[in-house]
């Protein structure tokens, strides 16, 4: 391991001591925090929280965002988070997750949902800021810390830098969804995806399933609490699994059978394959200027993440 | 598990790109125009089956459900599925917005696999059925399994590890998913039998 390795940094028994007991600290930090959100979340009543959140419940302000025409708005910030993703190194990354701070800043849009956003992808990235210094491979010029009791895992800070950048890019990209799709009503937003090629029948099927998402739920929230009201509690066993199994059969059957009478209903209400989609406002100079004020910002963090990795050294 | 933005390297976001607009393309073009309104509102259906935590104990998984929604749509479960991701992307962030494409490819292909599986295996009587239920979903969840890895792998060498972690994470959805199947499919099989024929369903 060491002749592969330039830098190896051995910590001794007090430093790796001091090292376990702040991630200790910090974890069960994290965890009584979680606790006291679910138990606050599921205090007021015993329904869990399936809720399905309405993406445009702001939409109607007037911020940098609101008043940007909404096919250049999504084109835009979709190209955006593209650029962001293909960002490499951690300085510049967290540049982004900066600037895309900013984004939400200027739109106004709540926080709170952003922080259900961030909870979502939480998971996927903790596994890799956990796993990645201890798995990831080992190349020449990597430092590798050796803490004491655990030298059968060495950690690498690159392997923690890779990690930590990933963890910016995601944040970033997820900081720009809310500028993106609560700063307008969501079928407007919807129409903006046709501007990045998506076909009127996809959208409006994206736009019918999204409308039945909040009938379905519920649907099962319901037919949870019939299950409920006779004695019914989850549980890690066969009977749970297979009562679970009836339920959603139950809910599939309901699907299945609405779907006939939707769709004489919209048929005898004059559809024609897709939603009538109102008149667009028209785009002004305005919306180009911003687009091209996004996707410098964009190309230019692009640019100085290749030209110059490090600005530090 | 969904692939979050920033992980997976451009080329391969791209290239998944490319193979879902061409899955979704082939769905859209073959489909009767009437039946995708219906695909539509059965896809709400999945996705809000696919928010239901099971607990599993003392933490809870949610199902994944590929191998069900090719059993129950066929070909269209590709179509199907992707728009599911789509809205649970924009609404949850559960998988970004970018990677889209990897995620629609690691949930639709076993999908589309199962289904025919599902077609093959089924038989005539009850039990045979819900043994099939139980294949397709345990096998549609483990080949999602198994391409997350193979997609991680692809992002570099230090990614093996994790790669490695995540599919081992799978298994207890994998009996979970395969059980829940199970009762699916012999709930459907004895009270709605013709929605286990795909495009029967539908058409």
């Amino acid at each position: 391991m060491k002749n592969q390795v330039s830098k190896v940094i051995v910590l001794d028994t007090l430093e790796s001591s001091a090292l376990a007991i702040v991630t200790v600290a910090v974890v069960s930090l994290l965890v009584v925090l979680f606790r006291r959100r679910k138990k606050h979340r599921y205090s007021d009543n015993r329904e869990p929280d399936w809720s399905i959140p309405v993406l445009d419940a702001q939409s109607d302000g007037s911020s940098f965002f609101h008043s940007w025409h909404p096919s250049v708005k999504v084109g835009t910030l979709c190209a955006s988070c593209f650029l962001i993703v293909s960002l490499n190194t951690l300085t510049w990354s967290l540049a982004a997750v900066g600037i895309c701070i900013l984004a939400v800043l200027l739109a106004r849009t709540p926080w709170e949902r952003l922080s259900r956003r961030l909870v979502a992808i939480s998971g996927f990235l903790a596994m890799l800021v956990v796993l990645l210094p201890f798995t990831s491979a080992v190349r020449p010029e990597d430092t590798v810390f050796l803490i004491f009791g655990m030298e059968n895992w060495p950690f690498h800070q690159r392997g923690l830098i890779v990690a930590l950048t990933i963890v910016c890019k995601a944040v970033s990209v997820v900081l720009l969804m809310e500028p993106m799709l609560a700063t307008a009503p969501f079928s407007r937003t919807l129409q903006g995806f046709s501007g990045l090629g998506l076909p009127r029948k996809l959208l409006s099927m994206i736009a019918l399933c999204h409308r039945y998402l909040f009938v379905f739920r519920e649907e099962i929230l319901y037919m949870q609490r019939a299950m409920r009201v006779r004695g019914f509690v989850p549980r890690t066993n066969l009977a749970t699994m297979r009562i679970m199994g009836n339920c959603f059969g139950m809910l599939f059957i309901r699907s299945f059978e609405r779907t006939e009478r939707i769709y004489e209903a919209m048929l005898s209400r004059g559809y024609r394959g897709s939603f009538p989609a109102g008149p667009e406002p028209p785009k002004t100079v305005y919306d180009f200027i911003k687009a091209a004020i996004c996707l410098v910002i964009a190309l230019l963090l692009l640019s100085v993440d290749r030209i110059m990795p490090s600005p530090l050294l | 598990m969904h692939i979050a933005d920033g992980v997976l390297p451009f080329s391969i976001t791209a290239a998944g790109y490319a193979l879902t607009v061409c899955g979704v393309g082939i769905s859209l073009r073959t489909l009767h125009n009437e039946d995708l309104p219906k695909i539509a509102v059965v896809t709400a259906s999945f996705f809000v089956a696919s928010l239901v935590h099971l607990p599993l104990g003392p933490t809870s998984v949610h199902l994944l459900l590929p191998g069900i929604v090719g059993a129950l749509l066929g070909s269209s479960s590709f179509l199907s599925i992707t728009i599911g991701l789509f809205l649970q992307s924009l609404l949850f962030q559960f998988g970004g917005l970018t990677a889209l494409g990897a995620n629609a490819l690691m949930m639709g292909t076993p999908a589309l696999i199962c289904g025919w599986l599902f077609r093959r295996i089924r038989g005539q009587t009850r039990t045979s059925n819900a043994v099939a239920g139980a294949l397709v979903s345990g096998i549609g969840t483990m080949m999602a399994a198994c391409i997350l890895a193979a997609l991680l792998m692809t992002a570099g060498e230090d990614f093996w590890g994790v790669a490695r972690v995540a599919m081992i994470a799978h298994i207890p959805v994998i009996v979970v998913e395969a059980l829940v199947g199970a009762g699916i499919v012999s709930f459907l099989y004895q009270v709605k039998p013709e929605l286990l024929i795909p495009g029967a369903a539908s058409g």
